[in-house]
Formats: C-alpha cells, structure tokens, sequence
C-alpha cells in the first residue's frame, strides 16, 4: 500500500539522530513554553522562529511542530496545579483539574491529561495521514477562485471565533489585511504605503509584528501588574496513575473530546480553545457524572485536554493540505515556512513527501516523547514556575530583540517591533484580540494574489466566484459563520413582525 | 469607558487616512482587470464601515451584555486587570527603546548586559549577585554561542577591540 511506503519514507526522515534530536528539542521547548503563565504557543513560535533560520525546512518545521504540541501538553500542567492557565485552551482544564488538585488528586488529573493528549494526538496524526493524500489530491483541482474563496473562509471562520465582540475581530482583520498591503505590490511594481522609507519597500517583516504583538505586548501586560501577582500553587499527593474507576470514567471522554476536538477545531477551523469548551459541554450534558463537572471530575479534565491536542493536530491539516493557516499559531507557522522559502500546499504531497512524511512521522515520536518526558517528570515541571517574572520577562524581551534583529539585521526594524508592542498591550486593554491581524497579514497577500489571478481568468468579472461550485459553497460557510451570533436576532425581528401581523 | 470610545474615533481615523492612501496609489504602466489599488480600497472600506460601528456600539449602547456571553462560550482570554502600574511600564519602554538603538552602535553583548541590568535595577534588586551572573551568561554567553556555535555574528560595536 502506499502509505505504508510512505510512512517508512517519513520514518526514515524523522528517525536520524539530528531530526530526533530537534523534535525532543522541539516538544521539550513547549513543555516549557506551555508550563510558562504568560507565554503561548503563539508567542513561543514567534520567539523560536529565528533558531530555525539554519535549517532545513524539513528540520525546521519538526521542531516547531514539537513546540506546537509540547505547549498543549504543558498547559494542562499549570491549569491543574496553578489554577493558572499556560494558554487560552487549557482555561477549562482549570475548572475540574483544580478542583481535583485540592481534593489531594493532582496525580491522576495530570495523568489524564497526559494520556488524554497522547491519544488525541495520535489520533490526529493517524488521521492527517488517511485524510491528508485525499484532501491535498482534492486540492489540487483548486483554481485562484476556490483558493481565494478558502483563504476568505478560513478568514472569518477563525475572527468569527476570536474575543468578545465581533466588531473588534473583524477590525483587526482588517488592520492585519492593511498591514500586508504595506510594501512593493508584486504584480505591478507599484510600492503603497511606503513613505519614501526604503526599508518600507519589503513590507513589514511578519516576525517584527508577530513578537512584538505577542512577545512584547505580553511582556507589557506582565509588567502592568505584576507586584500583585500572587500564585498559589498545590503540591502532588499521593499517586499519579489512574485508578480502575477512573479509567473507567476517564476513556469515554478520552474518545469524545478526541472525536468533537478533530472535527470541531481541527477540520472545522475553529481552533483548539473552542474545541475544549465544545468538550467541557458535552461532558456536560452526556457524561454519567454530570453533576459531579466543576467539583473536580475526571472528566472535566481528560474531555477538554483530548479535544485541544486533537483540534491542534487537526489545524495541521488545513497547513499542510491546503497551505492555510486555522488558527493563529499555524499562522505563525506558515510565516515561518514562507520565510524558509517553502510554500505549503497540495502540491507540497507530490513535490516534497519526504517534508511531509517526515513530519508525521516526527509527530508520532514527538508525542511519545511527550508522554515520557511529561508524566515522570511533572515535578521538575512544576519547579519552572519558580523562575522569577521579572527575568522571565527580562528574557522575553531579549530574545525578541535578537530573533528580529537576525532575521534582517535592522535597528529600523527593533524600533518598530517596540512600536507594535506598544500596539499590541493597547488592543489587549481595548479586548480587540491580536490572532486576527497575524492571520490576515499573513493571507493577505496570498489573498490578493489569488483576487487577481481570478480576476485575470474571468476578465474582470466578480461572477467567477460564484460560478464555481467550490468557491460558492465557501463564499456561504464564511457567511454563515459571520452572521450566526445574529441569527438570534434577527429571528426574534421576524417573530415579531410576524406576530405582529397575526395579531392585526 | 472613555478609552473605548476614544480608540473607536482613533481607528475611523486610522481608517479613513488608509482609504485616503489607497487613492495614492500610483498606476502602474501595464493595466491591469485589478489594479494595485482595488485591494487597499475594498480593505479601507470595510475597516471604515467596521471603525464606525465600533463608534457607534461605544457611543450609543450600555456595554452589551452578549459580548460578555460570548466571550462564556467560546473561551476568549481573560480580560487584563484594571490595574495598571504605569510607571514601571514606562521605564521598561524607554528601556527597550535605548536597547534597540544601542544594540548595533554598543553591541549586542554590551548593550545586553546594560539592558539586563538596569531591568534588574528597576524590578527587583534583592538576588543583584545572582542576576548579575545571569546577564553576564545572557549577554556575552549568548554571543560567544552564537559567533561559535550557530556561526551568527552578533554585533560587537564598541567592544571591537576584544577580537582584533
């Protein structure tokens, strides 16, 4: 058969020393990144990028895989024994892992958690490798116009999700597409909104934006507060295996927040922290122990960490498959593969199986390694938290200067990363979340090439997008996932018109 | 709610100067079904369109309630403190603005050492002996790994002499 060809071909590539090496670099980074309050996956990435500089691509993206998942697994660590969440998809491990921790039963919590990642995760991957050929040779039937009408897609699919209000998300949509028409326009020439700056003509470097939005905007928010922060942190008692009865209640949720997290946040685009409150609710309504969900059930804890792992594997999907971002880190990602000179894609199955390959192959061992190196090792993890915020925060800011210094060696360019910090922190007090610009910088550009190269097909007529079965379906998807916070709404409207006219 | 509202005016304006820009856009020689202005139009309109609605939900409404019900579902990150120490803020900025512009001219592992320091100084003093160890590692460690491990040459600025 030929995935097994290709799956000795990517073991192949995965199992050299150096390729092991980087991915037990890679997942041990993220643990690290994940265990940090404060720092993401996101923020980790963009700081990492820069050490991926001198590899190759293959290379490079085994390691940022293996940030990716380390820091969903590292996050549970902090939520069950901080109450402090190391990012946005483990907020709701938070509720029933605490919980568990205060009772004396951290051990199995962080255990489940584990073993929960663990199965998610090679679920993903067993699934990237059955879905991806089929998806990529899909794909390739892709013209301009489906390209253009995935990439709005995936757009609003993603904002429709992010912060609190909607109009803020699609402002910084926006603000993120602006950014990318910074620079010299490709297909004429033409340089927009440049200034006369020379250094301008390139555009903004997409690291100078990514870190000092996230980066330094984060080191900003710490610095804000932080001699009133005050931690309080549990210690492990007693065993950390699970017992007969919480494997017994622990698998079901296993299964269901794997299966609601591929679907729902991987393959659907919704992304990994809406995939664990997806979990936590129906563990909610269906688990045999619902009333027990928030007083430290076992399955508040397995659910919502198996779906985040399972929806961050599914977004590699979407990167690998069709070269668009899911979510913000896979935004990162793509960035940083395009940096590297790569373009992922469907083609990217035919022209490059062992990039491809190697990396399944590499998220397999990534996520053993994951296992051995997070369950026995929980204490040494735990001891991360005891590093001081001002030299973490010390520390952020000087491998922000570096990474973006050596991707150009331009002061021009440190000046401006401290500018969108600056930017950064105000939209954080504003709750206009940052994701949203790094995704649109990132498709904007792809998007306008796609726009023209359509329009070029069609001469100049818009109609090109809704004549082409694909591209309409997609076109309605981003409308539906934009307008339904309102379909409430404008129900209640048409009942009362309605109502109205009955009653008259 | 002042700050919402006048963040709200400041991205109209933001926006209408972008749109504004978009008609700047020189021609190119070759025409083409889209030109190089179409894209930075259509994204000036919407950011108008949205930068006033924003105005509007700051300047007409209460503070709406489904936002907050939103943010319940799908898990959107926890709203910053309303503290805010400004002053260490302050300090830290015009720290990392003298880091940026020393770090060609002083060098990277000096202009490190003195960031890392003066950090030290403003934050928290109390483990000085053990942190100064730190920014020593941070600084020229950093370097020397990078100059000899990675082959990256940082910049040395004024410490030139060391390595003639």
């Amino acid at each position: 058969m030929d995935i097994w060809n290709n799956i000795v071909l990517g073991f192949s590539v995965a199992v050299t020393p150096f390729n092991l090496f980087l991915a037990f670099v890679g997942v041990f980074l993220g643990t690290v990144i994940g265990v940090l309050p404060g720092i993401g996956p996101m923020t980790g990435i963009a700081l990492l990028i820069p050490i991926t500089f001198g590899l190759p691509p293959n290379s490079a993206i085994i390691l940022m895989a293996g940030i990716y998942y380390g820091a969903m697994y590292g996050g549970s660590t902090t939520s069950i024994l901080v109450n402090a969440p190391g990012e946005s998809s483990s907020v709701v491990t938070c509720i029933d892992g605490f919980e568990m921790a205060k009772k004396g039963r951290a051990g199995p919590a962080l255990a489940a958690a584990a073993i929960g990642s663990f199965i998610a995760g090679t679920f993903a991957t067993i699934m990237l490798m059955i879905l991806g050929p089929a998806i990529a040779q899909f794909a390739l039937n892709f013209g301009p116009p489906e390209y253009f009408a995935l990439m709005f897609a995936g757009l609003t699919v993603v904002t429709s999700l992010a912060g609190r209000s909607l109009v803020k998300a699609l402002l910084a949509t926006t603000i993120g597409l602006a950014i990318s028409t910074i620079g010299i326009d490709l297909q004429s020439g033409v340089s927009r909104y440049t200034f006369g700056n020379l250094e301008m003509l390139d555009g903004l470097e997409f690291l100078v934006v990514a870190i000092g939005l996230f980066a330094l905007s984060e080191v900003l928010a710490n610095l804000a507060d932080m001699r009133q922060a005050v931690m309080e942190r549990l210690s492990i008692k007693g065993g950390l295996w699970l017992t007969k009865e919480d494997w017994k209640r622990a698998i079901p949720a296993f299964i269901r927040g794997t299966l609601s997290g591929f679907f729902v946040g991987g393959l659907a685009g919704a992304g990994a922290a809406v995939a664990s409150f997806v979990s936590y609710g129906i563990e909610k309504s269906t688990g045999k122990h619902k009333e027990e969900l928030g007083h430290g059930a076992i399955e508040g804890v397995a659910g919502p960490e198996a779906a985040n792992n399972a929806a961050a594997g599914g977004a590699m999907i979407h990167l690998l498959c069709l070269g668009i971002p899911g979510s913000g880190t896979t935004a990162i990602m793509l960035g940083a593969l395009l940096m590297l000179g790569l373009q992922p894609g469907p083609l990217l199955f035919q022209q490059q199986p062992d990039f491809v390959w190697g990396l399944i192959a590499s998220m397999y061992i990534g996520n053993v390694m994951l296992l051995v190196l997070n369950l026995p090792l929980v204490g040494m993890w735990v001891k991360i938290l005891d590093i001081p915020l001002y030299l973490l925060v010390l520390f952020i800011i000087l491998f922000s200067f570096l990474g973006v210094y050596t991707v150009n060696n331009s002061v021009q360019d440190l000046l401006l990363m401290v500018g969108f910090g600056i930017i950064g922190y105000i939209l954080r007090r504003l709750d206009i979340p940052a994701a949203p610009i790094i995704l649109a910088m990132v498709l904007g550009d792809l998007m306008e090439q796609a726009l023209r190269q359509s329009l070029i097909i069609s001469d100049g007529s818009l109609g090109i997008f809704v004549t082409r079965p694909i591209s309409l379906i997609l076109l309605i998807l981003a409308a539906i996932s934009i307008t339904n916070p309102y379909w409430g709404q404008l129900g209640a409207f048409f009942r009362r018109i309605f109502g109205q006219k009955t009653a008259a | 709610m002042k700050a919402q509202r006048i963040a709200s005016l400041t991205f109209t304006a933001l926006a209408i100067a972008y749109l504004a820009g978009a008609f700047f856009i020189k021609e190119p020689p070759l025409r083409q079904q889209l030109g190089p202005d179409a894209f930075p139009k259509t994204i000036g309109v919407m950011m108008l369109v949205l930068s006033l609605l924003y105005v509007r939900i700051e300047f007409q409404r209460q503070p709406v309630k489904e936002d907050d019900e939103r943010a319940a579902i799908i898990g959107a990150e926890e709203k910053l403190s309303d503290y805010v120490d400004y002053k260490t803020i302050g300090i830290m900025l015009a720290l990392m603005l003298g880091y940026g512009l020393a770090f060609e001219s002083l060098g990277y592992p000096l202009a490190t050492f003195l960031m890392f320091m003066a950090g030290i100084y403003v934050l928290d003093l109390k483990h000085w002996k053990r942190d100064l160890i730190i920014a020593i590692i941070a600084s020229f460690g950093i370097y020397f790994l990078f100059r000899y491990a990675l082959r990256v040459n940082l910049p040395i600025g004024v410490l030139k002499f060391l390595f003639r």
